[in-house]
């Protein structure tokens, strides 16, 4: 049964197209060329005049596991009808209550798989996967419908491989430990965050520097940075080293951000929501936008990768890893309320609610500074659009954000209504810049399926996975990547005018590097003297994963 | 460690029977019949060491067949507008089915521990807190203070195999262990533990007075009910001067009006200790899944359980895998218990079907009491008994 989507307008960014008239043909879930004129089209699909994009890929969206559970378990008023109602907000607020959102920032499983795919997205990844949390996480995962998802494991404050750091043992031993991680969690990356930092703060340490000692094992984010994103490199996992950098919203932690960038000494090196990264210290406020700096510092870096984490307004919560950093945010919690919690030697989680309002001069910068960043970085094919859902924002604002990025007078106008002393202190107005279709392909799609390493999405070439999302060109960009005509998830039409029309289960994309067996001598000695579960029982089986009939695994290398 | 001696077979199992899935239990299965070897506890031993019991489905009382009991059912839910299902002792996948039915059937879910989860749930949502896990305490814990429980009475192994083991960062002499409450037997294998004896209504007040003495207000009552206050203050000081002070709580052993303020008082006191040194609270307790129920449904659907369970309903499902002693509320609506093979009744139930029991009879998956560890639970006996998803979705197919 061949499908054909004919004459549409393709932006395909791995291929150069950039809004070329093509024809795609879909067979069993691919796309395969032209098929011979004996063969039969089943179904055509007449594209006239409609813009024709792979299907998008969150490569940074906080979709499962613990730390998003506690979130929805904390935070019962999210589904408070009131909140629901979108007439009582005025922008820019109103954009967090698209007609075609959840109207909260902790969706439940099912919601999560429905809004992204409505709005043409058919993957997301969730950045923060604990190790000990890995099978909650992939549980959530599995009962999220419709998209395909995976996961970047967390190291970097665990006690096992911190003792390995401190006692200095050499990168094959590391290796082998970040390729046995990988398998055990069954991600397809690896994250720190705040290097050194989350267990530092088990020994009540409250701030870590770059080129600062852990108190207790005296090895410093630099030296993590630097082991990880080696064993990273050398195992060949295509997702660079995924890193949340010390000093999270800070004033003034632009400088450690800076440095970061150097501590892979020119390995690949992703930093995620870098706008949380990127402040200075100037002004009465003691706060200002380094965006700049920032911006500079990753057009020359051609090693380091970002992804934005932009801020919108409204209520939102945060949910991180980053326990050190949480901890100092929880006075901010708004409501009033928070969740800091050690875990298991493994890492922590800090779960804050917060409110961004237009009217804060420190919620407006952090904005503009978002705004600033994306639209100073040249390349985007190392720039990514994300909110850190829910962190920034709910990803189901990113219609609204798409339109911040692709109109200068729309943004120009919401800056307007900031507040006065942030606008001040801001060049926004003065970038010119409008995202093009072309560029949001690259930052929504063909960017991240090469960072990830997902070689068969995010493109629109023969062999590709058939997930394709089709818009109506409208001048309004918001309502315009809100709803798409049609997306086809797999080769299947699964939204329609913006509607779920068929449920489908999408699958696990991992990454297993080969590792030396060996490396369970040791942490079955650790396991069985520090841990309380059996190192048999932290694996996580692919059974796991595929047994209900509806998950599936998919093992990615470099080459695939 | 699994191994096969021509008719008996030892390997290691998951133990659902508390909230700690202890998966360091050495077991024997000797023709079907399972002995515990090691990593024992009364618990463990009541839940592996049990008969394989009633494997015969009953329709008011009567023997029946599995389709005649899933047909039953099936005709009861048709009928029914709003039911109730409850027990909920059951694993992560036993609960998705029960989801599922839910959904279909429009009923409102209830776990057996609805109660004593809600207290803690009241803190969370109220304040949130700032706690910890298992092996965090294992390694870190040096002073540990538990209010209103001994721990052994819901989790016997605690002490064993957490507090009374050297850690990476704490040695098992050095730490210091704490009881305040009622009815605290001072265990006597537990060295360098003290109690510090008061009654369990009192609580409320007493873990005020230490909130107080921790944020550094005086008091100028000698007493706080009953209890000197120095004495309190002793167990202040060394909260403060603790490297990593956990202060644990059982919510079923906070059994009075208003529990969850006490209990805030506990985690508000890990809270402010944390502004100048390490402190967390660590909830223990848990039994039938509860943790998992709980975690569970609020991904599938947003929100949390709710606590009530006089809710109208016109039918009860009973679910209860793991505890065969606890019976289905009395009722007079149509009763269908789903449960373990040994299950015990007060009112003979219009369906009994028995189903397999996870970690014992077929595979599974809990959380632990905790919140981050999630265990796999393995099939130790052959008992040909279907398991709780099975049965469901022979029911959900006959409800259309």
């Amino acid at each position: 049964m061949i499908t054909l989507l004919k004459n549409g307008k393709l932006y395909d960014p791995v291929h150069n197209k950039n809004g070329v008239l093509d024809d795609i043909y879909i067979f069993q879930g691919r796309i395969i060329s032209k098929p011979l004129n004996t063969e039969k089209i089943s179904q055509t699909y007449d594209l006239t005049g409609k813009v024709v994009m792979a299907g998008a890929i969150d490569m940074h969206s906080h979709i499962g596991g613990g730390k998003v559970n506690i979130a929805r378990m904390m935070l019962p008023e999210f589904q408070d009808k009131k909140l629901q109602e979108t007439k009582n907000y005025s922008e820019p607020e109103a954009h967090i209550c698209t007609p075609y959102c959840s109207h909260n920032a902790t969706p439940s499983t099912t919601d999560t798989g429905f809004r992204y795919i409505e709005m043409g997205y058919t993957a997301a990844f969730e950045p923060a996967i604990l190790p000990i949390n890995a099978r909650h996480a992939h549980l959530e995962m599995g009962d999220t419908p419709m998209i395909d998802k995976g996961g970047y494991a967390m190291l970097g404050n665990d006690d096992y491989f911190l003792r390995l750091l401190a006692s200095r043992a050499d990168q094959k031993a590391i290796n082998d430990y970040v390729a046995w991680t990988l398998a055990a969690t069954q991600a397809i990356g690896i994250k720190v965050v705040n290097p050194g930092g989350i267990s530092a703060f088990k020994f009540n340490q409250r701030r870590l520097d770059l080129d600062e000692n852990n108190v207790h094992y005296k090895v410093t984010p630099r030296e993590i940075l630097k082991s990880l994103s080696n064993a990273v490199y050398q195992l060949g996992i295509a997702k660079p080293l995924h890193v949340h950098c010390n000093n999270l919203g800070a004033a003034g932690n632009f400088e450690t951000t800076l440095n970061t960038m150097g501590a892979s000494e020119g390995l690949p090196m992703h930093l995620t929501h870098i706008q949380f990264h990127s402040y200075g210290t100037e002004g009465d406020k003691k706060f200002s936008s380094a965006a700049a700096q920032i911006a500079e510092a990753l057009n020359t870096n051609k090693h380091i990768t970002a992804d934005v984490g932009q801020i919108l307004f409204g209520q939102t919560v945060t949910a991180s890893g980053d326990t050190m950093m949480q901890h100092l945010n929880a006075k901010l919690a708004n409501p009033k309320k928070s969740v800091i919690m050690d875990i298991e030697c493994d890492a922590g989680c800090g779960v804050v609610p917060f409110k961004y309002r237009d009217q804060n001069y420190v919620n407006a910068l952090q904005w503009a500074i978002g705004l600033e960043i994306f639209l100073s970085v040249e390349d985007p094919w190392r720039i990514f659009l994300t909110t850190d859902h829910p962190n920034g924002a709910p990803f189901t604002s990113y219609p609204h954000l798409i339109r911040l990025l692709m109109d200068k007078t729309f943004r120009n106008e919401t800056f307007a209504k900031l507040n006065l002393d942030a606008q001040a202190m801001s060049n926004l107005a003065s970038l010119n810049r409008e995202y093009t279709l072309y560029e949001i392909a690259i930052m929504t799609r063909a960017g991240a399926a090469k960072l990830i390493g997902l070689n068969d999405r995010g493109h629109l070439g023969i062999g590709a996975a058939a997930d394709i999302t089709i818009y109506t060109d409208q001048a309004d960009r918001e309502a315009m990547f809100a709803k798409p005509d049609y997306v086809f998830k797999d080769g299947e039409l699964v939204v329609k005018d913006g509607k779920v029309i068929k449920v489908v289960w999408g699958a696990t994309h991992t990454a297993k590097p080969a590792f030396d067996m060996r490396v369970e001598q040791g942490l079955k000695k650790y396991f069985e003297k520090y841990h309380t579960i059996q190192l048999d029982n932290f694996k996580i089986s692919d059974d796991e994963i595929t047994e209900d009939g509806r998950g599936k695994i998919i093992v990615h290398d470099k080459t695939s | 460690m699994n191994s096969d001696n021509g008719n008996t077979r030892t390997m290691m199992a998951t133990c659902p029977a508390c909230g700690l899935l202890c998966d360091d239990v050495l077991i024997e299965n000797n023709q079907n019949k399972i002995s515990v070897l090691e990593g024992s506890c009364t618990k463990s031993i009541s839940f592996f060491e049990q008969s394989i019991g009633n494997i015969t489905p009953l329709i008011a009382g009567k023997p029946a067949t599995f389709q005649e009991a899933i047909a039953k059912t099936a005709q009861i839910l048709k009928i029914a507008k709003n039911p109730l299902l409850a027990g909920l002792s059951t694993d992560l996948q036993g609960f998705r089915a029960i989801y599922d039915l839910a959904q279909k059937t429009d009923a409102t879910l209830s776990h057996m521990n609805a109660a004593s989860s809600q207290r803690n749930l009241r803190v969370l949502q109220s304040a949130g807190w700032q706690i910890t896990t298992l092996t965090e305490v294992k390694n870190r814990a040096d002073v540990i203070v538990c209010i209103g429980t001994d721990v052994v009475t819901h989790n016997p192994r605690f002490f064993e195999r957490i507090i009374q083991q050297d850690g990476m960062f704490i040695g098992a002499k050095e730490r210091e262990v704490i009881f305040i409450g009622e009815n605290i037997q001072k265990n006597d294998t537990l060295e360098g533990s003290s109690l510090l004896a008061c009654r369990a209504s009192d609580l409320p007040e007493i873990t005020l007075a230490m909130r107080a003495l921790v944020l550094g207000k005086k008091l100028k009552a000698t007493q706080v009910a009953g209890v000197n206050t120095s004495d309190l203050q002793t167990v202040v000081d060394k909260l403060k001067q603790a490297k990593y002070a956990v202060l644990v709580w059982v919510a079923k052993d906070l059994d009075f009006p208003h529990a969850e303020l006490t209990i805030q008082n506990i985690t508000e006191t890990a809270v402010v200790l944390n502004q100048i040194t390490r402190a967390a609270g660590l909830q223990l307790g848990g039994s039938d899944g509860d943790t998992g129920v709980n975690y569970a449904n609020t991904w599938l659907s947003g929100v949390t359980l709710k606590e009530d369970q006089s809710i109208q309903h016109d039918a009860v499902v009973w679910v209860n895998s793991f505890s065969p002693d606890k019976k289905p509320p009395s009722s007079d609506r149509p009763l269908i218990v789903l449960g373990n093979a040994n299950s015990q009744f007060g009112n003979k139930p219009d369906v009994f079907i028995p189903i397999a029991t996870p970690g014992l009879d077929c595979g599974g998956l809990l959380f632990r009491v905790d919140g981050s560890v999630t265990l796999p639970l393995k099939k130790l006996r052959e008992t040909g008994l279907p398991t709780l998803s099975d049965v469901v979705s022979q029911i959900k197919v006959l409800l259309g």
